[in-house]
């Protein structure tokens, strides 16, 4: 065990502390759920791209720069020590990038994991449907083969970021007489498709962060699946565990939220309740906790293991801590919580982070459904 | 940085699991409740082990490791549910001392019981052959007066007036950390293994989701105390600044994981739970002794917010490693 950074390691995150100081907006964007503030969101992609820090992780090859897991903690950590803004291409690079990488030919990852990195593409999930969400093997929407491209019908909801985005990723039933899991694929296309039609869903906060997408008959080349066909749900369920585990919510997140927090907490302390007291502390610690054990996983991946299940584990913990450091804001808040707009004329980032956190235990797999996963692949009950 | 054990830690721990799972199991447990508690055979078994030596150095006969080992053999004993005075003599009071105590330590012919003004008794005042006391060792006293406690294999004795040493405090809260760790993990597999056996309305309860959540809640509170326990091991090991915050951190964190645990547990287990033939009960009331031991959730949880909200320790994303190791 070495806790300890190297002296490369440090001189890395003087690097990005040094760009991101120079680089990150003075003033808070609008909110990326929204067009006026996805669009200063995708800007800022492009600046990041600018600086090559787009995902670090990846190969130089496109558009990275081929570093490990503990150069891209420091790089996140320093990222939201900044206040730097959410990355619109959330979806894209943490999400479809990593199965891209894994799954993909290297035409598919020449073609697609340079722009994501670059900011030129910014993708949607299409995954759930309807009467697929937590059920998500219920999949109906159809993708027809007809010569050397798929011909797609059916519908996919609660679609982030499909309101605005560029491309969208999901799976579709290839093979007709299939059933669940099985005759699924994994495919890639333009939401500007003729026969696309996207209907923006208002969230709880107002904004349209996500959408329905409607397919008519859309056709696809056959060369933008990823794997092959019918091998869809293992694709998808590689990319629903880097979307729990390792990469989407990084610690760094959740420790710059705590600091905001503690900070809250001193300017409210005359009023705090003792419950807000304490889930302040509690905030800190497991923030720091989610910290320590991303490092632990990180070491593990980097020496060759592998995250399976227990990205289930981060799944519920980040989630849970993320709703509860908020609702720690929005009581030390008292009667100015339900403001959209503080008495200082600044937006009220608690109440749209508690917005926000409320989501968490829902998406990338509800909450129940990690605690089934954990049950079952973990600890080993019978389903 | 790289937060993995070595292969040497890892060996060490399969080692003394291997031992206490052999040795030291259910039955034995049951056997000391009824015959008083003790059982030289499980103290002479230890030592053999190497335990009473894992923190003398080896020019002193003993093996020469640090704290993490020290928290890793710990989480064993907790495991195992040990109550032989192993923990407070051999992991917690032999740095404290000079060398030739260490050496007996090392060789099994010394016990030691540990005073602090922040508990209310003492812990194995009837075998101990010294009491770290403040920054004294003193002889132990003849004739210590008992204290009745819930915990069937806990001997405790009235406290000795003495000065706080800190480094004893720390030492021991890490240790009592890993302990509860150690015990949660237990519980939860106790309970797990009850719900894949137990059947009501013709299956195993383990296959209700009812069930399953509350067990999968603890895997992850215990999932996410565990690297809280080797961080603070690393930075005492370390001698780093923030070590008592980590440890404080430590002793919260695995508090409430075996809080959770217990509390899961007995509820999976039902009435059956509720019984004293189901062994569970002895997991439990460990859980219990050690959560207010040296320190309890509130003390700890009082230092913690004075570096965080009271006072000039750093927080933030850039902070979780940053210049505060090696300040000793």
């Amino acid at each position: 065990m070495d806790l300890e950074y190297t002296p490369e390691q440090n001189a890395f995150r003087a690097e990005v502390r040094a760009w991101m100081e120079a680089h990150v907006p003075k003033t808070p964007l609008k909110t990326l759920e929204g067009r006026e503030g996805y669009d200063q969101h995708v800007e800022w992609e492009r600046e990041l791209a600018s600086g090559n820090w787009g995902m670090v992780t990846w190969p130089e090859a496109y558009g990275g720069r081929g570093l490990d897991l503990i150069r891209w903690l420091i790089f996140e950590e320093e990222y939201y020590r900044a206040g730097a803004p959410l990355r619109a291409n959330q979806n894209g690079i943490f999400l479809l990038g990593p199965t891209i990488m894994e799954y993909g030919t290297d035409e598919q990852k020449a073609r697609f994991l340079t722009p994501m990195a670059k900011g030129e593409v910014i993708w949607a999930q299409a995954w759930s449907e309807p009467n697929a969400g937590s059920d998500m093997a219920a999949i109906r929407s159809r993708a027809v083969r007809d010569g050397d491209h798929y011909v797609i019908s059916g519908q996919k909801t609660w679609s982030s970021r499909a309101a605005f985005a560029d491309w969208c990723f999901g799976i579709f039933r290839t093979d007709s007489e299939s059933k669940r899991h099985k005759g699924l694929s994994f495919i890639l296309l333009p939401l500007d498709s003729p026969g696309v039609t996207i209907r923006p869903i208002r969230q709880l906060h107002g904004e349209t962060g996500f959408a329905e997408i409607f397919f008519d008959e859309v056709r696809v080349p056959v060369e933008n699946r990823i794997a092959g066909e019918g091998e869809g749900w293992n694709v998808a369920m590689a990319t629903a565990g880097f979307e729990r585990g390792l990469m989407l919510r990084s610690p760094a997140r959740f420790q710059a939220a705590a600091k905001r927090l503690v900070a809250l907490y001193k300017e409210h302390a005359a009023t705090a309740s003792p419950a807000a007291h304490e889930a302040v502390l509690q905030a800190w610690m497991d923030a720091e906790a989610y910290a320590l054990n991303t490092y632990s996983v990180a070491a593990t991946v980097i020496a060759g293991g592998h995250i399976g299940a227990e990205a289930s584990l981060n799944k519920i913990f980040w989630s849970e801590l993320d709703r509860a450091a908020h609702r720690a804001a929005m009581s030390l808040l008292g009667a100015t919580a339900e403001l959209r707009t503080l008495p200082d004329g600044a937006a009220n980032i608690w109440q749209e982070g508690y917005i926000f956190s409320l989501s968490g235990p829902i998406y990338a797999g509800s909450n129940e459904i990690q605690r089934n996963i954990i049950a079952e692949r973990l600890l080993g009950l019978p389903r | 940085m790289d937060f993995r054990f070595t292969e040497d830690q890892l060996n060490l721990r399969e080692a003394i699991r291997d031992y206490l799972t052999g040795e030291h199991t259910p039955e034995v447990l049951r056997r000391l409740d009824v015959e008083g508690g003790r059982d030289a055979a499980i103290w002479d078994g230890l030592i053999g082990m190497g335990i009473g030596g894992l923190l003398v150095p080896e020019a002193e006969g003993g093996l020469g490791m640090g704290l993490i080992e020290a928290a890793i053999v710990a989480v064993e004993l907790g495991r195992a549910n040990v109550s032989e005075p192993i923990a407070d003599t051999a992991l917690v009071a032999t740095p404290l001392l000079g060398s030739d105590q260490r050496a007996a330590i090392a060789a099994g012919a010394l016990k030691v019981a540990l005073a602090h003004p922040i508990n209310p008794w003492i812990a194995d005042l009837d075998s101990a052959d010294m009491v770290l006391a403040g920054e004294a060792a003193l002889p132990a006293p003849e004739d210590p007066a008992p204290v009745d406690t819930v915990d069937p294999l806990r001997r405790l004795f009235a406290p000795i007036e003495c000065a706080a040493d800190d480094r004893l405090l720390d030492r021991a809260a890490l240790i009592a950390a890993a302990q509860l760790i150690g015990g949660a993990e237990r519980m939860l597999e106790l309970a797990t293994d009850y719900a894949k056996t137990r059947e009501q309305f013709g299956q195993p309860i383990g296959s209700f989701q009812a069930i399953k959540h509350h067990l999968a809640t603890v895997a992850v509170k215990l999932e996410f105390a565990r690297p809280v326990l080797w961080r603070a091991a690393y930075a005492a090991q370390q001698r780093a600044a923030r070590t008592p915050i980590h440890i404080s951190h430590a002793k919260v964190a695995a508090t409430d994981a075996a809080m959770l645990a217990a509390e899961t547990a007995i509820q999976v287990h039902g009435a059956m739970g509720y019984t004293y033939e189901v062994d569970l009960h002895f997991w439990m009331k460990r859980a219990w002794a050690l959560a207010g031991a040296w320190g309890d959730r509130a003390w700890h949880q009082r230092r913690i917010e004075a570096a965080v909200i009271g006072g000039g320790m750093a927080i933030g994303p850039e902070t979780t490693f940053a210049s505060e190791l090696n300040h000793g």
